[in-house]
């Protein structure tokens, strides 16, 4: 469902992201892993059509994003870590204006944008402006109006900031759940090692622009000869990898 | 190191990088943005010295004793140094306002040990600089030809330098005081209160503004009207009144009387400054602190009041186009800073409108009513460029850190960029072109005039469109959320500037072919109408040039601009 071949970019002399390639099957729940400045953020942009590769490609349901951004959007869903949207329209119009974007026919979508503001626990105040929300009900706001046009990829950045236990726990199992009973295929960049742990179908551990290792769970788990979490593991490669760059 | 020079070293060093970054701007972006730089500037300057010469010609070579071309010149000295001082003022309230209360460091600002004397002179230092470099780069030139169309010793030049600090440091700080005023008062008001209030100051303005400008006069009293209306503006309790003073003080080497005129501006300066810093100390924080505070409930029910019901108003225009304009006119309509700068631009329209009840009726030669009918047409194109400099401009670059949103979806930047364009089009075709049919109504203008106005108008909406989308997605500034500091950047001078150029270029070939006309000049009455026909495709080729090339490189560096 998305395939990065080659997939590079460079920021003048800085190589933000080595040659990445990776291949992540429809269904699955992938998490994205890394330090910061690893390169998360700046894959996660060029796999969402925002920056424009250096070199390779980056398919998302066979499309090439650079190739056909427009279809290729149609399939994708986005919620970024840091949530700006429009101050100064209303909870409902920022999910009219986002239907109106994805040209979802009128009668058929109020019905469910009301369903994901209630699951979202955001209805209430949903004809009040967004500049009043707090940024937690921003963050399920961009969850609301990123699943409106039932997308078949979702894309998240690092979620979990401004969300509260209770929130975290609803995303964690919405999305597991949209995955393993609809065939959602999720794309999640965080540095929660315990979430990820928690309900990834394969890891991906990226640092310096590198990607270091890729697998389900157990697989990554493996590479440690000392039995710990997923935390342990982590660690234990990044530095690694550190010592040899040294 | 004190806290306000470690807050000064901080924005100097933020502005050596934003310098430096020119280094990784393309070369040719850097060119061609210098070039129109120094060529906007040498135009401003020969326009202001040719103008100046031709005023000098009135009332003979200087060895009367009554001078009328020098008289009209220092009026004009007098006149532009009013009119920046009360501009000034204006754009230092808006400016104050944003800088002060809503700039997104104020947070941490005040989180730091700061004394608010000392938070008000950092926050004010920025203002003055935000609202005063426009002045310095656009003044100057006017500055310059007026020392030497006069023939003013060097001592004129160096008064320049010398005046112009305590000049904009007075309108800053009133601008500053006003603005730490209006946040204690206005927030607490009810809302008929602020209309009343609003409504009244507006009606004085105007009609002082009205009372100075009307003259009643005969074709043959218009130069005195004109020097007693300028003679009006004129007072020695104001500011501008000393600086333009002190400095053809200085041009005649009235030493004496530059001095006292400077010491009283610097006195002054340092007067107002003081009482902004003891009124920020005393009432900025409760301000700031009440509008942080206020009622957090703002509903707005779908399908309650007009900006609700948009989409009933709009159901031919298909989507995506249709919730882009629909959001395009809600955020315009919440944005306080917007629309009290959209009153006073129908404010503007109001007092020409008014003026335009007499003109119609003092003129009734030929000549003065050709030269009326093309004035008339310059009048409403500038007063369009004004609106698509300051609404239209900024309009790609407040999509801001939401462009993300916008990438996301579906939709091409071919059809964001041109529904911009189309909005600007139908909305300042709306006001324009009718501001044109009724002007023509009132100046009782010819056919051919009245319809030569119409479409010099309309042709101006897409083009003066065409240039501010166009410049507006070539130098976004998609990290600022107030359109006032979007307009006063490089981008938004050089769209105000190439819009008037625009208008000079088309007024001027309109201008040219009537007035040709009027004295009978051209040799076959058939020539006039070759002219004005090759004048009509040249104004709209330009026109369409207008469109065209802004819109394709704008959207050429969209889409190469990365989020």
């Amino acid at each position: 469902m998305i395939r990065t071949e080659s997939l590079t970019k460079h920021f003048g002399e800085k190589v933000a992201v080595a040659p990445l390639d990776l291949h992540i099957k429809e269904g699955t729940f992938f998490c994205f892993l890394g330090p910061n400045g690893a390169g998360k953020t700046t894959t996660i942009k060029m796999l969402t059509g925002l920056l424009q590769p250096s070199g390779g490609r980056a398919l998302v349901g066979g499309i090439d994003i650079q190739q056909d951004p427009v279809a290729a959007k149609r399939l994708l869903g986005y919620v970024p870590d840091h949530p700006f949207l429009y101050d100064k329209l209303t909870g409902r119009e920022f999910m009219r204006f986002v239907a109106g974007l994805y040209q979802l026919p009128e009668d058929g979508y109020t019905e469910s944008m009301e369903e994901l503001l209630a699951m979202f626990g955001i209805a209430h105040v949903g004809d009040q402006l967004i500049e009043d929300y707090s940024h937690g009900m921003r963050q399920k706001l961009s969850f609301a109006s990123c699943f409106l046009h039932t997308p078949r990829i979702v894309i998240v950045d690092e979620p979990w900031v401004g969300l509260d236990p209770k929130n975290i726990r609803f995303v964690k199992d919405f999305l597991r759940r949209k995955t393993r009973e609809e065939g959602l295929t999720v794309f999640m960049s965080t540095h929660t090692l315990g979430i990820a742990e928690e309900i990834a179908d394969a890891i991906g551990i990226i640092h310096n622009g590198r990607l270091l290792h890729t697998g389900t769970v157990k697989e990554i788990m493996a590479l440690s000869e000392r039995p710990g979490s997923l935390e342990d593991v982590f660690l234990g490669l990044t530095n690694d990898a550190d010592l040899e760059a040294t | 190191m004190t806290p306000f020079n470690a807050l000064i070293a901080a924005k100097l060093r933020m502005a050596r990088h934003h310098v430096a970054s020119v280094r990784s701007q393309s070369r040719l972006k850097v060119a061609v943005l210098t070039t129109a730089v120094v060529l906007i500037w040498a135009g401003a300057f020969a326009f202001f010295y040719l103008g100046f010469a031709w005023l000098l010609r009135f009332g003979g070579s200087g060895q009367g004793a009554f001078v009328f071309g020098e008289l009209l010149l220092r009026q004009s000295l007098g006149i532009f140094t009013l009119i920046v001082f009360l501009l000034l003022i204006f754009s230092n309230i808006l400016v104050a306002y944003a800088t002060m209360y809503r700039a997104h460091e104020v947070v941490y600002l005040l989180h730091a040990p700061l004394d608010l004397r000392t938070f008000f002179y950092a926050r004010f230092a920025e203002c003055v600089v935000f609202s005063s470099w426009a002045l310095a780069y656009l003044g100057s030139p006017m500055l310059l030809a007026y020392g030497i169309s006069t023939g003013a010793s060097p001592a004129y030049y160096a008064a320049l330098l010398v005046f112009f600090p305590p000049f904009i440091v007075i309108p800053a700080a009133l601008g500053a005081i006003i603005a730490i005023l209006l946040v204690r008062v206005f927030p607490r008001a009810k809302a008929w209160v602020l209309f009343v209030v609003v409504t009244l100051g507006l009606g004085i303005f105007f009609l002082v503004a009205g009372n100075v400008l009307h003259q009643g006069t005969d074709d043959e009293q218009v130069i005195m009207s004109i020097l007693e209306a300028s003679a009006r503006t004129q007072s020695p309790l104001l500011p501008s009144y000393w600086a333009a003073q002190g400095l053809m003080a200085c041009g005649s080497h009235d030493f004496r009387q530059a001095g006292y005129l400077f010491l009283l501006l610097l006195s002054n300066a340092a007067f107002f400054l003081w009482v902004g810093g003891e009124l920020a100390a005393r009432q900025f924080y409760a301000g700031w602190s009440y509008l942080m505070g206020q009622d957090r409930q703002r509903i707005h029910e779908e399908g309650k009041g007009v900006l609700g019901q948009l989409e009933r108003f709009l159901p031919w225009l298909p989507n995506p186009a249709r919730v882009l304009t629909i959001k395009d006119i809600r955020l315009f309509w919440r944005d306080p800073t917007q629309w009290s700068q959209f009153v006073i631009f129908f404010g503007i329209m109001a007092v020409y409108i008014a003026n335009l009840r007499l003109t119609g009726h003092q003129l009734n030669s030929p000549l003065w009513r050709s030269w009326i009918a093309c004035m008339n047409m310059g009048a409403v194109c500038l007063i369009l460029a004004t609106l698509t400099s300051r609404f239209v401009f900024p309009l790609v670059s407040l999509e801001g850190r939401r462009f993300w949103v916008l990438r996301l979806a579906p939709l091409s930047l071919r059809q964001l960029v041109w529904q911009k364009f189309a909005l600007s089009v139908a909305t300042t075709s709306f006001f324009t072109v009718g501001l044109a049919l009724l002007s023509g109504t009132m100046l009782r203008l010819d056919p051919l005039y009245f319809w030569l106005t119409v479409y010099s108008v309309a042709l101006t909406n897409f083009a003066l469109a065409g240039l501010a989308v166009g410049l507006g997605a070539l130098y976004p500034t998609f990290t600022e959320d107030n359109p006032a500091r979007i307009v006063s950047g490089m981008g938004g001078t050089l769209n105000l500037l190439l819009s008037v150029g625009y208008i000079t270029i088309v007024v001027l070939i309109i201008t040219l072919i009537m007035q040709w006309r009027v004295m009978e000049l051209f040799d076959r009455p058939g020539l006039f109408w070759y002219a004005l026909g090759g004048g009509l495709v040249t104004i709209t080729a330009l026109s369409a040039a207008c469109v065209v090339l802004p819109m394709r490189t704008g959207l050429r560096n969209l889409e190469h601009t990365e989020f």
